[in-house]
């Protein structure tokens, strides 16, 4: 947890960053920096001709930096709007540092996982090494102040020397004017105490006056008293009247005495209340400058902050005056006690810290462990951004780390779109620049997606083949969602496309041969008929009752042409004439009855005569063609049917 | 000159040549025509149905109908029995011109006393029928 709370507070900064980014370049420096210098111009010249009650200072309309400050963290907390504070949010932060994941009023991000991170960390692993000789005298100058008001060596004129020193630190860029907001804040301290001061001569001098007054009306209560003392009562018992008007001669007097007493005795009652207010609230503000800096992870500062204030005010009372959440922050999260030294130590601590990282990102770099110096130095980074061992991070250092950051996030990226053949290249390359490179998690989440795909793909192809229309969308979208760029979903799409297109065509044709009764033509091309089917039940029937009765056309042909190749043209010509008056569209059967016929001549002219008197009604003549046919070709079955057909019409009770 | 001439002239030399006596010739040609007489009388009175006009079976075969109330006289070979009802007779097939035709004839329950075998040869007398049936009037084996 020691390291929770540093990186916790940098969190917070990020957030807060976030939600007003140049919150660094505009509250904190600027409005000390404006106001440091008009302040004391136009005050302090004034305020020694005012009276006393005049420092009472505005802080009742001005709140203080940071909006919590306003008079006391209780009245800051019931000066809140409705719902919490809006400071920090409405719920203390919380930072779990196993998956560096930080809860924040009701949201969880990954404090290294984020847009705004990411861009300043490779906005910082782009910039130069802070070593030019102005980021070295302004880091010189820092330490110097410091040192000037370190504990132990701290006397009032290396004081006035470290304010001094601010004013020059102000004037570096780098420095975003917050020494000046320092300097500012100490110059208002030191105003409020020479107030304080005036207050007390004033109250001196009131004092002076109630002791006089409280003279003045003991005197007057004891002349009043001698002046009473020989006259005592009137004849009729009660006070006569020159006592009574003694009486009223003396409240007279008594009367401005006391009341002037009471009203020195009220102004001496709120100088004293003025000047514990004013002490107060520069307090508060104090604080709430060093607070505001070290959440900004301005640690330099706030060290320098917390150093200035101990100067400053030394009556022991470091408990900070924040707001309830702020105090929180630092006493939930730390255990420790929330004052000023807490903030001080914390600082020291991070900057410890901050170099201690640096040393191992270095040594990390050497070994060619690109992931862990990466994270390490993005930890840094994110802790002690401002910090100079961070600023002087070498260009050509953080340049490794960056390469390996932008391939990381490519792979974030990747996965995130899931492409994944995108994500295994980039895997395969950091595992070859980074030797620490843990492969494991994106290559099992790039596995198992492939997988799934895979199978998906598998299904689909196997419902394109059933001619399961529903299951194919449905697994190839299945197959799209967990890997959109699967080059394998191409394929079959293009696959199945172009199936759908030679099915399509295929089911055209079927149509229009079926129309035109061209049996002959399907049967022929049945295979392409039979894949173009497969996803119509209603064509697949109509193809099923033309390749059977194509079967059966062609069964007939065999038979006779097996029955032809035995010189038994009649035979063959009977069984090719069963088949051509079922099916008498079919050419090729056509052909080859009428070639038969020709060859079995008398036969079929026999049996057409016979059939053609018996479709007239002459049963006798169409018996004896019948007869003839039969004599001429004795197995022929239209002849025998014939036969049997007239008989029975002639003896309908023939036996 | 003319042919006849020649003929003249050649008749001339033969009867020169073999002169037969005319009496013998004419004696044999009485004799033969006596011959020949007797031969057709005789079969003409042993036929049956001679009277009867011969079925035309090729007209039979294309146009019964137009044969409907005649009676012809028909000599076939039984080739087969076609089917047999004890109310109108027998069915039979009969083939005719050495079989090269054949002709269903019904045979009638009034000649169901005769035994009728494939093979066997008849005459029959047959009326064509309303419907163009051979029915048989009468018939005898040939």
């Amino acid at each position: 947890m020691r390291r929770a709370l540093p990186t916790l507070l940098a969190s917070a900064a990020l957030a807060v960053a976030q939600q007003n980014p140049p919150a660094e370049s505009q509250n904190a420096p600027q409005q000390p920096a404006q106001n440091a210098p008009q302040q004391p111009a136009q005050n302090a010249p004034q305020q020694p001709a005012q009276n006393f009650p005049q420092p009472a200072m505005p802080f009742p309309a001005r709140p203080a930096p940071g909006g919590a400050q306003g008079s006391g963290g209780d009245q800051s907390q019931s000066a809140a709007p409705a719902g919490g504070s809006n400071f920090l949010g409405k719920d203390v932060p919380f930072f779990d540092p196993g998956s560096n994941i930080a809860s924040w009023d009701g949201k969880n991000w990954n404090i290294s996982n984020n847009a705004l991170f990411q861009a300043r960390f490779e906005k910082f692993l782009n910039a130069p090494a802070a070593t030019t000789e102005s980021d070295s005298e302004y880091q010189a100058l820092l330490g110097e102040i410091m040192d000037k008001l370190a504990p132990g060596k701290i006397t009032p004129r290396s004081t006035d020397e470290a304010f001094q020193d601010l004013a020059k630190a102000s004037r570096y860029q780098q420095d975003s004017h917050l020494c000046d907001s320092i300097a500012s804040q100490v110059y208002s301290a030191w105003l409020s105490r020479k107030s304080n001061d005036r207050l007390n001569a004033a109250s001196k001098g009131l004092e002076d006056e109630r002791k006089r007054l409280e003279w003045n009306a003991r005197l007057t209560a004891e002349a009043t008293k001698l002046e009473g003392g020989g006259s005592s009562k009137s004849k009729e018992g009660g006070p006569n009247p020159q006592q009574q008007q003694q009486q009223l001669s003396r409240d007279m007097q008594m009367q401005p005495i006391v009341t002037r007493l009471a009203e020195v005795n009220a102004l001496i009652r709120a100088n004293q209340l003025k000047r514990e207010v004013a002490e107060l609230q520069v307090k508060i503000d104090f604080q709430s400058l060093i607070v505001q800096h070290f959440l900004q992870r301005r640690f330099q500062h706030a060290v320098i902050g917390t150093r200035f204030y101990r100067s400053i005010f030394a009556d022991g009372d470091s408990q900070l005056r924040i707001g309830e959440d702020a105090k929180n922050l630092f006493a939930k999260t730390s255990g420790l006690p929330p004052n000023m030294g807490t903030i001080d130590s914390l600082a020291n601590e991070i900057m410890g810290d901050v170099r201690e990282a640096i040393q191992a990102f270095k040594f990390l770099l050497e070994k060619n462990e690109l992931e862990s110096a990466t994270k390490r130095l993005a930890e840094t980074f994110m802790l002690g951004e401002y910090l100079p061992e961070v600023r002087t991070l070498a260009r050509e250092d953080k340049r490794k780390a960056l390469a390996f950051v932008q391939k990381s996030n490519q792979l974030i990226s990747a996965i995130q779109v899931k492409d994944y053949s995108l994500a295994e290249k980039l895997v395969t390359q950091l595992g070859e620049t980074a030797k620490d490179f843990d492969a494991s998690k994106p290559m099992a989440a790039i596995e198992t997606a492939k997988q799934i795909s895979a199978m998906h793909i598998a299904k689909a192809r196997n419902a394109a083949v059933s001619g399961d229309k529903q299951t194919l969308e449905a697994e190839l979208k299945a197959a799209t969602e967990i890997w959109p760029r699967n080059p394998s979903l191409n394929e079959v799409s293009k696959m199945i496309f172009s199936q759908a297109d030679v099915q399509s065509r295929a089911m055209v044709d079927f149509d229009q041969l079926v129309s035109q009764k061209n049996y002959r033509q399907v049967y022929e091309d049945r295979m392409r008929f039979i894949a173009a089917t497969a996803m119509y039940p209603e064509k697949q029937e109509q193809l099923r009752k033309v390749l059977e009765d194509m079967q059966v056309i062609e069964t007939a042909l065999i038979q006779a042409q097996e029955i032809e190749k035995r010189g038994d043209y009649a035979g063959a010509w009977e069984s090719a004439e069963k088949a051509f008056r079922n099916f008498p569209d079919d050419n090729k059967l056509n052909q080859v009855r009428a070639n038969l016929t020709t060859k079995a001549a008398d036969f079929v002219h026999a049996i057409r005569q016979a059939e053609e008197l018996e479709q007239k009604n002459q049963p006798g003549s169409s018996l004896s063609w019948y007869l003839k046919a039969q004599n001429v070709y004795p197995p022929s079955d239209f002849a025998r049917q014939g036969v049997e057909r007239l008989t029975k019409q002639i003896l309908p009770d023939a036996t | 000159m003319r042919p006849c001439d020649t003929v003249i002239r050649g008749v001339a030399r033969r009867s020169k040549k073999s002169r037969l006596p005319l009496g013998i010739i004419i004696a044999i040609a009485l004799i033969l025509a006596a011959f020949l007489g007797s031969r057709f009388f005789l079969t003409a009175t042993s036929q049956p149905f001679r009277t009867a006009t011969p079925l035309d079976v090729q007209t039979y075969l294309e146009n019964a109908n137009s044969l409907r109330g005649n009676v012809y006289k028909l000599e076939g070979e039984v080739l087969n029995s076609l089917g047999w009802s004890a109310s109108k007779g027998r069915l039979i097939a009969v083939g005719v011109d050495n079989g090269r035709q054949v002709v269903p004839v019904l045979v009638t329950t009034d000649f169901s006393h005769i035994n009728i075998q494939r093979g066997q040869r008849f005459i029959f007398l047959l009326e064509v029928d309303d419907k163009g049936i051979l029915r048989t009037k009468d018939m005898t084996k040939s």
